[in-house]
């Protein structure tokens, strides 16, 4: 009895399967004997980026910054195998660079005495110390070179008021990058350093960080042969952007230790936007069936 | 349904004055009204009486489509197999000479009959925020926004984020008080709640891949309403303690909404709550002073600044729309 009842579950399972299957088959064979049989989901499609160089001015602002923001002037350099795949290069240098209100108002407010020495710029020694800007000890954004590989899984035309009508679409990138910056000296760790209260060690030294990188971004073509673009990216790497001393001794090493060295490094995500006027070559697009 | 036949009539040059009709049938059938088909390849033209009196040259033939009278033998024509076709019959019943006379609308919409309608909808949106300007303290949380959809491009609605419990003292202020010996007053939020209008005055749709097609909008906010606030006791924390503030705030947004179906999108905004906020204030009044002096340390009033500050609290919200209903009809066919 109870084997005939296997069978009979066991047959009535592979009917259903059976019957199943075949229903699905046949509504695919109706949907794909229709008049758009093999159609793509576009035609005519103005494919701007494959087999195309781009060749791409950039102009970079970073976003909150605590202590100074940087304009960075470079170019990008992609060559796009698919219409979604691009590998390419971008370059940066920090032109411009300005301190923020924050760093103007530690400058202006806080005092130069013996709990400040070493982590607020100054004249002097104790306890006759005077002002020095704070400003020059502050780090800065110098350069940045990023290998990186472009992926573009989207695109259209936007219409704004029905009246204006642009092919746009949307990428994203990744890959690394090497960041040249300036950030204040060691100091204090021996080894022919000075003592961080010392006027002096509020120099800046240059350094490089590797760090990942990544950007989302809209490029809009109004015309065959250049486009505009504006961009997020982000570096995230840690470095000591207010010159302090915060990290090195005592518990799990979160309190001041008198040396400002990579432990007093601190996380962050350096973000920026860049817009950017690109150029193609060749200068015509290939058109999709 | 008639653009093969329109096609086809413009391919051939004709003689001035006379109009495309249906071409003759690939087996010339007798029919004293019709001129006789011409060379092979050659389409039957009706002569303008035959145009006046809106009968096609030949009521018995093929429409329009159909291989010419010893024309392409290797051609298959809809009409040949099916001359009940409704492209067939249809075009027995049209006059070409008139049709050509009605006044075309010539304006052709980049996006012909968009993927949702709005009017009439009503929208359920919960979303998260993100702060995204202030590096002192975040501000993030979860919010609701109900819009109504008075057309197809304007809403009204009401939005409300709540923040209590959620905002973040960064360590970047502490490591500025212990460095340089500064504090930078701080601020959390309660909640804030705003009336807004919507306009959505750009749409279209995308490829995915080249391979899958999806619909989007995009949409421009702004309203009023409040917001709540509360200073954090940095400057002079042994002795003050504040209370919330209720403060009017205007708000703009910017907001991008992709659809999955013609209900459910999601959304991602940018918002800027725009505010006078009350500060706690830098200077700590006299210690020594008795509670009840106008200058005393203890007294509430000399716990703020006495002038308010522009703050702009710019959010990034990233969520969920629901239209309801869930279905609607078009006006128009597509």
């Amino acid at each position: 009895m109870k084997r005939r009842f296997v069978s009979t579950v066991l047959a009535a399972v592979v009917a259903a399967g059976v019957a199943s299957t075949s229903r699905a088959a046949s509504a695919q064979e109706l949907q794909v004997t229709g008049p758009l049989k093999g159609a793509p989901a576009v035609r005519g499609l103005r494919l701007h980026r494959e087999g195309r160089f781009e060749l791409a001015p950039t102009m970079s602002f970073t976003l909150l910054d605590q202590y100074r923001r940087t304009i960075l002037f470079g170019a990008r350099l992609n060559y796009n195998i698919t219409d979604w795949i691009a590998v390419g290069v971008w370059g940066a240098f920090g032109a411009i660079s300005t301190s923020t209100y924050m760093t103007d108002q530690i400058d202006s407010v806080a005092p130069r005495d013996a709990l400040t020495a070493t982590n607020v710029n100054h004249t002097g020694t104790y306890p006759n110390f005077g002002k020095a800007p704070f400003a020059d000890q502050v780090a800065k954004m110098q350069y940045v070179a990023a290998a990186q590989a472009t992926f573009t899984p989207f695109r259209g035309k936007l219409a704004i008021f029905n009246k204006i009508f642009v092919d746009t679409d949307f990428y994203a990138s990744a890959g690394g990058a090497l960041v040249g910056i300036q950030e204040r000296a060691d100091c204090g760790g021996g080894a022919g350093q000075p003592s961080c209260a010392d006027p002096n060690s509020f120099q800046l030294a240059s350094k490089t960080k590797v760090a990942p990188t990544f950007a989302l971004g809209f490029t809009f073509f109004p015309g065959d042969w250049w486009s505009l673009g504006i961009e997020y990216r982000a570096l995230p790497f840690s470095w000591n952007r207010g010159g302090f001393d915060s990290r090195g001794a005592g518990t799990n090493g979160n309190f001041p230790d008198q040396k400002i060295d990579s432990q007093d490094d601190t996380f962050d995500f350096n973000q920026m936007v860049t817009i950017s006027v690109g150029f193609f070559f060749p200068t015509k697009p290939r058109i999709s069936e | 349904m008639l653009l093969p036949q329109a096609a086809h009539a413009q391919k051939k040059k004709k003689p001035k004055g006379q109009t495309t009709a249906a071409p003759a049938p690939a087996p010339a059938s007798a029919d004293a009204d019709a001129p006789a088909p011409g060379a092979a390849g050659a389409p039957a033209s009706a002569d303008a009486d035959a145009d006046a009196t809106g009968k096609p040259a030949d009521a018995s033939a093929p429409a329009a489509g159909a291989a010419p009278a010893g024309g392409d033998q290797g051609g298959m024509d809809i009409c040949q197999i099916t001359p009940d076709a409704p492209q067939c019959t249809a075009a027995k019943e049209i006059n070409f000479g008139e049709e050509a006379k009605k006044k075309v609308h010539a304006e052709v919409y980049a996006v012909q009959q968009q993927y949702v309608m709005k009017a009439h909808r009503f929208e359920i949106q919960p979303y998260w925020a993100f702060t995204l300007n202030d590096q002192f303290v975040s501000h993030p949380g979860p919010g609701m926004a109900l819009n109504y959809y008075i057309t197809q491009v304007m809403a009204v609605g009401v939005n409300g984020t709540w923040y209590g419990g959620l905002n973040g003292d960064s360590d970047f202020n502490f490591q500025n008080r212990r460095a340089a010996r500064i504090a930078v007053p701080l601020n959390q939020y309660q909640f804030s709640g705003d009336v807004n209008f919507t306009y959505v005055p750009m749409y279209g749709k995308f490829a995915g891949f080249g391979d899958f097609i999806f619909n989007w909008d995009s949409f421009l906010e702004g309203g009023v309403g409040v917001i709540r606030t509360e200073p954090i006791a940095v400057i002079d924390p042994d002795n003050r303690k504040f209370d919330w503030n209720t403060l009017v705030n205007f708000d703009i947004g910017l907001g991008f909404r992709i659809f999955f179906t013609r209900w459910l999108a999601a959304t991602l905004e940018v918002r800027d709550i725009m505010f006078f906020d009350k500060l706690e204030n830098l200077q700590i009044g006299d210690t020594s002073a008795p509670a009840s002096s106008p200058t005393s340390a203890y007294n509430p009033a000399t716990w703020t600044d006495p002038n308010s500050h522009l703050t702009n609290d710019v959010q990034l919200q990233v969520g969920l729309s629901m239209f309801l209903p869930t279905s609607f009809e078009y006006r128009l066919p597509k």
